[in-house]
């Protein structure tokens, strides 16, 4: 089964993702931090990370960095998910070696799973 | 939410613990394009860093006791800032901001600091427009930068780098930096934890010094100074040097003038844009904020 991350303080939105995602089949994980969301990815080796870029403890571009230096996790997919402006959004994720971005507030929740599926079927 | 300006209670912040506070602040951002949420730790560092006191804080409620906003007020010498400003979403447009503004702008005061000094996020027009209300003026914009571990790593400027203590870093960062905003303030350098630095003096004599904090797995808190030579080459030879030094490090530096002379080095290094801010002031800078002696 695919199993996606989601790295995201917001309990809203990550409620609004966990329905979204568990609705189509996809094994769901969530973490409310950096520090959690790194130990997640370790012991589970999700097949994609979803990674908001402002988190409580350190911010999303850091931890994507951590996340690139663990060797298992070195060619998931990591698409940062942020209300950033676009140009903002694709600067960071080019710089922070991440596959892609998806903008944040989800409002068309078919439109969201159109956007993960697409970077999955990528990978 | 009906809400008039006599039914905000201002309470102090030091009533609250800083997990509350935390709560409090990211409960008032989550629709920011730029939350930048905190934990308690996160908060406790901010606080301690920046000279905010609590005890001249406030949280906004109702009479009720229901969470409105948030906003901080830090304390210098001859100087106070504000910040950490935010009010809850579902209860903006009532008055709260303006009346926690008004609140930290008369706790100043009564403290005796005249000049307040603030930033605003680009783009963040009802909080520009209320500053502006209050009398707050532009003085310039700021930049937030990152620079990511992953950037290949440029090869050193051949330089005589020397590495600073603490207290050598602290003495060059405390005097002639000219104005500086808040974060970016000697006093700031001062209470950070793991500050040190680098001098270098290039082949043509060009030298300049770079004070940093290094945390955990973040570069930040950059102060650079060139003392001769062309300000870019200067800074270049030494982000060179200090990112040869920490490879693995992600970096984040805060509130860098549009103009500070330096910045084409952070452009070389494959710095990027995180976002703007505005910086604004409310009365006239005390002269040691203009000779940027502030220690």
């Amino acid at each position: 089964m695919t199993t996606i991350l989601l790295v995201e303080d917001s309990p809203d939105t990550a409620e609004l993702v966990r329905k979204a995602l568990t609705a189509r089949g996809y094994n769901f994980l969530h973490a409310p931090d950096a520090e959690s969301g790194l130990r997640l990815a370790r012991e589970n080796q999700p097949d994609l990370i979803l990674l908001d870029l402002g988190l409580p403890d350190y911010d999303g571009q850091t931890l994507a960095g951590w996340l690139r230096d663990v060797p298992a996790l070195k060619d998931t997919l990591i698409v940062a998910f942020t209300a950033w402006p676009r140009e903002t959004a694709r600067q960071m994720v080019e710089s922070y070696g991440c596959n892609g971005y998806i903008s944040k507030p989800v409002e068309k929740i078919k439109e969201f799973i159109a956007q993960v599926e697409s970077f999955l079927k990528s990978a | 939410m009906s809400l008039s300006s006599e039914s905000i209670v201002l309470s102090s912040a030091s009533e609250f613990n800083y997990e509350q506070l935390a709560e409090i602040y990211n409960q008032t951002r989550v629709d920011y394009l730029v939350p930048m949420p905190m934990n308690a730790a996160r908060l406790q560092e901010y606080v301690e860093t920046y000279d905010v006191s609590l005890a001249d804080s406030f949280v906004a409620l109702t009479p009720g006791g229901e969470k409105l906003g948030v906003a901080m007020l830090g304390l210098r010498s001859d100087r106070a800032w504000i910040t950490r400003l935010g009010v809850i979403p579902t209860t903006r447009r009532h008055g709260t901001g303006a009346a926690l503004m008004r609140a930290l702008i008369a706790r100043a005061e009564e403290l005796g600091r005249k000049f307040v000094m603030l930033e605003v996020i680009k783009h963040n027009e009802p909080a520009h427009q209320l500053f502006l209300k209050l009398g707050f003026y532009e003085v310039g914009e700021l930049l937030v930068l990152r620079r990511s571990p992953n950037q290949p790593l440029r090869d050193p400027i051949v330089a005589d780098a020397r590495r600073l203590e603490r207290l050598d870093a602290l003495v060059l960062a405390g005097h002639d930096r000219g104005t500086q905003p808040w974060t970016n303030q000697s006093e700031s350098l001062a209470n950070a934890g793991d500050v040190s630095g680098l001098y270098a003096t290039l082949a043509d004599d060009s030298r300049g010094w770079l004070v940093y904090q290094r945390k955990k797995f973040l570069l930040t808190r950059f102060a650079i100074k060139t003392e001769a030579g062309d300000p870019a080459t200067v800074a270049y030879a030494l982000l060179t040097h200090l990112h040869a030094q920490y490879p693995r490090l992600d970096t984040q530096i805060e509130n860098i003038q549009v103009n500070d002379p330096h910045l084409l080095a952070y452009q070389w290094m494959g710095y990027v844009e995180a976002f703007r801010r505005i910086e604004m002031w409310r009365g006239q800078p005390p002269a040691s904020l203009r000779l940027g002696k502030q220690i």
